[in-house]
Parts: C-alpha cells; structure tokens; sequence
C-alpha cells in the first residue's frame, strides 16, 4: 500500500490534523511525516484548514505561575532572586570574560562596589592600590576571589560558589612566585563563605613577585608545600 | 487570534535566534487564546496550563523549525498545542482505563454555551465566510467535527456521543472535512 498515494495521503494528513488518527497509525504517520516531504506539506494544508476552527475559541489567560515556570526553565539565571552578587556572576559564568585583564577589571568593579570586602571605608574616588586574585576551579568557573590592599597586611578572600572540602582536609592558597620560585602558603580559606587571612607582611612585599595563586587540599595547616594538585588556580595581580 | 501574523513571525524569527524577550513578548500575545485551545481539549486548567508550558518549551527549542513560507505563526502554534492536549488527554485516558472503569469524564460537555463545540464550529465558520457554502452539512456532521476538533474526541467517542453507528460517523467526518476544503478553496478563488 503505497501510503504516499496522493489521495491517500491528502485522507491521512486530515485524520492526523484533526487528530481522529491514534495509537500506532498515528505513531506511523509521524514517522512517515519525518521522511516525506509530500506528507508533511499535506498536513500543514490540512492545519491551516483547520485553524479556521480555531478563531472563535474563548481565550483563558494563564496564571502566572505559568510563565514563571518557563522562565524558571528556560531562563534560570534571570529567574534567580537577584542577590547584590547575581549580576556579576552571570557576567563571570560568560566566559566571555577570562584572563587577566578581565579579572582586574571585574576586581576593580568588584571593589568599588563593594569597598567593605577589603577594609576600604570610606569609600575612595580613585581605585585603591592593591593586589587581586581570581581563581577558577579545573571546569573554569570563576570560585574565590582574594584581595589585599598594597600595604595592607590582611587578604580577604570571597567564595564565589562553594569548594567541596572532604572532611579531614584543608584548602590552602598558596602563592606562586614568578619564575617557578618556591610557592608559600597564605593561609587557609573556607569551603564558601568568606574570610580575611592575616599576613606576616605587607601585600606588597609578599606579593610583588607573585604571577600567580593556587589553592590545594592538604591534611592540615601546616604543609610546608602544595601536597597535590591545585583545585583551584588564577592570576595575580597589581592594581594600582 | 486578532494579532497580525507579520509581527508573530517577526517575534518567532527573533525567538529562534534565542531572543527571550521576543519569547516573551510571543507568549503574552498569544497564550490566552492558546490555552482556551487546550482547555476544550483536556478539560482541566491545570492539565491546560502543563499542556501550554510543555508547548512553549517546544516554541523555544523548535522556532528555527518554523517556515514561514508554508505555515502561517498562529497555526504553527496551535499545531503544537493540539498535539501536545491531544497526547495528553489520551495517555490520562489510558491511565484511567487501566486503574478504575472509564467515567465519564471525557464525555462531559462544557457548560458555557459559548463554549459548546456546535457554537464554535458555527461562529468560526461564519467569521471565515463560509456558512453559506458549509450550510448543507447536517447539525450532527457538524457537531462530529467539532468534538474532534474542539475536545480531541476519537471516532468511537464521537459515536458515543452521538449516538450513532461508527461508520456513519467516521463518513461524516470525512465529508465534512471535505467540504470544509472545498469551501475554503472557493471562497479563497472569489476573494482573489
């Protein structure tokens, strides 16, 4: 039976438009309209036939809740409760953005927004020196932000999403020195959260010749060296 | 449904390039009547508003698949729509039939008179022109098309509801789809 048969066909597209067609025919059918061409042009006339019907239909407005689940689905980061912080995640989850210098600038906006996060009351009309981190974890998400101001002897690292820590275990950022030099760790940071490490030195003298900061999992505080691989790893740099 | 079609395919060209306010914008102008569509199908307004959210998670991922070359926006969409009610009412159908007796749940007519099947396939062919040429159809070929239509009732439905012999119906529709066809073509001819 040559279902393609034009008649035949005009006769199947109309009992699958109207939607009289069921079960494994209509199953069939579909299959068929994904091939043919001829089938698919059939039902399409039979549809706009068909929407002849439909005009007169009273319109029923959906609740909200309706879009609100579309939106929530299709569109997640705009249907998120906005936090103070959403903005420039979804700025940060871009990728458009990476590197250095888009780091620096995201830090600079970063800390003239949010002056607090480093000690810098009140707030200053230019930016102020200091050194900023931006580290990502091996998927390149965008995880902790530290900063310090030059002359500063404290460094405020801000979780942007939560670091998974097995229990028993420590994140230790490290700083690594330009030029392979030895790293030498900063201190210990949360899991999310934030915190403010204290430093034995001005940022300054510590950091000048820092390219680069890493944070490990080490069974304590005390490792005297990175014990494995870094979870998470970015950029340092001087802003000034 | 009184929404130019020009600006619905504009809106759907930019929500195939992943525009969400243009998906937005598509979704206000034309749910309302989208949803009354599924409401005669499925007859519940939480089923009908499922039915509409699955529908435009459809719109979302397939408006590139849209052409507007052979389907006009408002029937693609009410394409999806039908179809979407359609497979929903007939898998609760199967639900129901598998775990208690079939009530008669599907049967039930709606009360609204407006919202009568006989009323809408009556109202619509006369806002399309074409009662005249449609006139010789009985009340009951009509009222056979327009439970297919409107409530996406099945052949053997229909002659339940009726009260008439399978066949008879199954010709009905047939024949009046026919007849639908050729009246359309030629009021298409004389307003050309």
């Amino acid at each position: 039976m040559n279902l393609l048969h034009p008649p035949r066909l005009d006769a199947l597209a109309r009992d699958y438009a109207l939607g009289t067609m069921t079960g494994g025919a209509r199953r069939r059918f579909e299959q068929l309209l994904r091939h043919s061409r001829a089938a698919e042009m059939a039902v399409l006339a039979w549809q706009e036939r068909l929407a002849t019907l439909a005009a007169p239909v009273l319109p029923l407005t959906p609740r909200d809740q309706v879009w609100a689940g579309l939106e929530q689905r299709l569109f997640p980061a705009v249907a998120a409760t906005p936090s103070r912080l959403s903005w420039w995640r979804t700025l940060l989850s871009g990728r458009s953005v990476g590197g250095v210098l888009a780091g620096v600038l995201l830090a600079a906006v970063v800390l003239r927004e949010q002056p607090g996060w480093i000690g810098l009351e009140p707030v200053q009309e230019s930016l102020p020196a200091s050194y900023v981190g931006l580290l990502h974890d091996r998927g390149g998400k965008p995880t902790l932000l530290a900063s310090s101001r030059r002359h500063g002897r404290a460094l405020t690292v801000k979780m942007l999403q939560p670091l998974a820590v097995p229990s028993g275990s420590v994140a230790v950022l490290w700083a690594l020195p330009k030029e392979g030099g030895a790293p030498f760790a900063v201190g210990a940071v949360p899991a999310n959260g934030s915190a403010t490490l204290a430093l034995p030195d001005s940022a300054e003298k510590l950091f000048f010749g820092v390219s680069r900061l890493g944070v490990s999992l080490e069974p304590g505080p005390g490792s005297a060296r990175p014990s494995g691989e870094f979870v998470l790893s970015g950029d340092c740099v001087k802003l000034w | 449904m009184n929404e130019p079609q020009p600006e619905l395919a504009h809106l759907l060209g930019r929500v195939a390039l992943h525009d969400p306010a243009a998906f937005r914008s598509l979704y206000q102008r034309t749910s309302a009547h989208l949803l009354g569509l599924a409401m005669g199908i499925v007859g519940r307004r939480d089923r009908a508003e499922d039915v509409l959210q699955e529908a435009f998670m459809n719109v979302w991922y397939g408006a590139a698949g849209y052409r507007a070359d052979v389907a006009s926006p408002m029937t693609w969409l009410i394409n999806i729509v039908r179809n979407k009610a359609i497979d929903k009412l007939r898998v609760g159908k199967a639900e129901r039939a598998a775990t208690v007796a079939l009530d008669d749940e599907a049967m039930t007519l709606p009360d609204a008179p407006e919202r009568q099947p006989q009323a809408l396939i009556d109202e619509s062919l006369k806002r399309a022109r074409i009662h005249t040429c449609m006139a010789d159809l009985g009340a009951a070929q009509r009222q056979a098309i327009a439970l297919a239509y409107y409530q996406g009732l099945v052949h053997t439905e229909i002659a339940e509801a009726l009260g008439a012999p399978l066949g008879t119906v199954k010709a009905w529709v047939r024949r009046g789809l026919d007849r639908l066809k050729r009246c359309l073509e030629q009021a298409g001819l004389s307003t050309a």
